[in-house]
C-alpha cells in the first residue's frame, strides 16, 4: 500500500471504526452518510493541499480509498510514490499565505 | 456596519405579523411508523421526539387557522389584503381544484390578488418573499400581501428516510414595505440534475402504499451534500459582501428543521453556530417544510437569542435541489408601521 492510501485507509478505519481496506466501498456498503462525507472530503482538502470543489463531486472518485488515491494524484500531480509527505507541506505552504 | 451598507437597492419588504397553527396532538416519536430496523434506528436518532399530528386536518385549514391569527395580530381584515400568495401544498387534496382560491373564499380575501408558488420543496418560502416583494415594489396601492402555508406529509408516512420525520403545522406571514422583521436580502439557487432525487410514485398504488423514496442515496449523502457545503458557503459570503458586512455582524444563524445530523453538517460546512431555537423546535415538532425557519427565527426571538437591531440569516436547502439564504433584521416593536 502506497503512502497517500496508507493514510486514507487510517482515516477511514478512524472514522468509520472498522478495519477499512484499500477496494472497501463504504458507500456500497451503506456506511456513509453526510456528515461522514463532509468529513472524508475535508480530511482531503486539508491533507493533501487541494479544494474539492462541484466539478470534484463524482462519487466514484470516493467510494474506496484507492479511488481517492488517484483523485489526489490527478489534483496534485503527485508522483507513485513519497507524494503524500510532499503534498502536505506544500498544504502547509499554502495555508500559511504563499 | 452602516444601515446604507445593507441597503443595496432590493425594494423593502417586513414581516408585520407572523402567526403559526400547530394541532394540539402530539405524536411521540417512537409511534412514528417506519419499515424496518435500519429506518427505525436512523428515525429515532433524527434528534426528534415527538411531532404535532392530525390527520383531520387538511393543509388548507392549517393555513388557514394560521392565516387568521396573523390577519387578527395586524388588525386587518381579510378584505384588506393586496394579495395572498400560498406555498403549494406537497399534495393537495384533490387534483384540478385550487387550495389557494379556496383559501380566499374561506378568509374572505375577495380583492387579494391570488395565487400558488412553489415547486422547491422548503425552499417554497423563499419564491413566496421574491414574490411579495415584487407585489409590493411594482404596486404603490398594495400594502399586504399574506404569505401561507400548511405544511403535512405527501405519503401515507411521517418518516421519510433517511432524512427526517414531517409533522403538521401552519404558518402565515403579513408582509409589508415595513415591520418588526425586515428582509433585507433574498438569495436563491437551483441544481435541476436533482429534480427526481426523492419522489412518491401514486398513480399505480392505494394512498396508504405511497412512500417517499430517495432514489439514490448516495447521491444525497455525498455529492448533494457537499455541493449544499461548497455553494452555501459561496453564497453565504457573496450574501455578506453585497450587504457590506462580515460575518461578526450577524447575531444568528437559523437553518430548517431536518435532523440534528444536519444541523452539524451545516455548522461545521459554513463555521456556524446555529441558534439554539432551531435544535428546540426539531425536538418538538420534527420537520415543518417552508414553514421552519421563521419558526425558529420567532421562537429565537422570544427566547432572547436575537435581540432588537440584531441581523441574522435564515438557511434553507431542498434536494430538489435549491438552496436559498434570507438575511434578515430584527426590529423594535415601533418598526411595526
Amino acid at each position: 500500500m502506497n503512502d497517500i492510501t496508507s493514510q486514507i485507509t487510517g482515516f477511514l478505519s478512524a472514522a468509520l471504526r472498522r478495519q477499512v481496506e484499500p477496494d472497501d466501498d463504504y458507500f456500497a456498503q451503506g456506511l456513509a452518510d453526510s456528515l461522514f462525507a463532509l468529513e472524508l472530503v475535508t480530511f482531503v482538502e486539508s491533507h493533501f493541499g487541494l479544494t474539492v470543489g462541484v466539478e470534484d463531486l463524482d462519487l466514484d472518485s470516493f467510494r474506496t480509498a484507492n479511488r481517492i488515491t488517484e483523485f489526489v494524484r490527478r489534483k496534485t500531480g503527485a508522483p507513485e510514490s513519497g507524494e503524500a509527505h510532499e503534498a502536505h507541506e506544500a498544504y502547509e505552504a499554502h495555508a500559511e499565505g504563499s | 456596519m452602516s444601515q446604507q451598507a445593507l441597503q443595496h437597492g432590493a425594494a423593502p419588504v417586513a414581516i408585520r405579523s407572523a402567526a403559526w397553527y400547530l394541532p394540539e396532538h402530539t405524536l411521540p416519536i417512537t409511534d412514528v411508523r417506519t419499515l424496518d430496523e435500519t429506518e427505525r434506528r436512523t428515525c429515532d436518532g433524527l434528534g426528534i421526539d415527538t411531532v404535532r399530528a392530525d390527520d383531520a386536518l387538511s393543509s388548507v385549514t392549517l393555513a388557514e387557522r394560521a392565516a387568521r391569527r396573523a390577519l387578527e395580530q395586524a388588525g386587518l381584515d381579510a378584505r384588506d389584503l393586496g394579495a395572498l400568495v400560498m406555498v403549494e401544498s406537497r399534495v393537495q387534496e384533490r387534483f384540478l381544484s385550487s387550495e389557494v382560491t379556496r383559501l380566499q373564499h374561506l378568509l374572505g380575501a375577495d380583492n387579494a390578488t391570488t395565487f400558488s408558488v412553489g415547486g422547491l420543496g422548503c425552499v417554497s418560502i423563499t419564491p413566496a418573499l421574491l414574490t411579495a416583494r415584487g407585489l409590493l415594489a411594482a404596486d404603490p396601492a398594495l400594502d399586504h400581501v399574506l404569505v401561507v402555508h400548511g405544511s403535512k406529509p405527501a405519503a401515507a408516512l411521517r418518516y421519510r428516510h433517511p432524512v427526517t420525520v414531517n409533522g403538521d403545522g401552519g404558518q402565515a406571514l403579513l408582509l409589508s414595505r415595513s415591520g418588526r422583521i425586515r428582509v433585507l436580502d433574498i438569495a436563491q439557487l437551483t441544481n435541476g440534475r436533482y429534480w427526481d432525487l426523492f419522489h412518491i410514485d401514486y398513480r399505480d398504488r392505494p394512498t396508504a402504499q405511497w412512500r417517499e423514496q430517495c432514489t439514490e442515496p448516495s447521491t444525497y449523502s455525498f455529492r448533494l451534500a457537499m455541493e449544499t457545503r461548497n455553494h452555501l458557503s459561496a453564497m453565504l459570503d457573496d450574501l455578506l459582501r453585497r450587504n457590506g458586512i462580515g460575518r461578526g455582524d450577524v447575531a444568528g444563524f437559523v437553518s430548517q428543521n431536518l435532523s440534528a445530523g444536519s444541523f452539524t453538517f451545516l455548522e461545521d460546512s459554513l463555521d456556524i453556530e446555529l441558534l439554539p431555537a432551531c435544535r428546540e423546535n426539531l425536538r418538538q415538532y420534527g420537520h415543518l417544510g417552508p414553514n421552519d425557519v421563521f419558526l425558529n427565527l420567532h421562537t429565537a426571538l422570544d427566547r432572547k437569542e436575537l435581540a432588537p437591531g440584531d441581523l441574522a440569516v435564515l438557511i434553507n436547502v431542498s434536494p430538489v435541489a435549491a438552496w436559498s439564504l434570507l438575511l434578515v433584521g430584527t426590529g423594535s416593536q415601533e418598526d411595526t408601521a
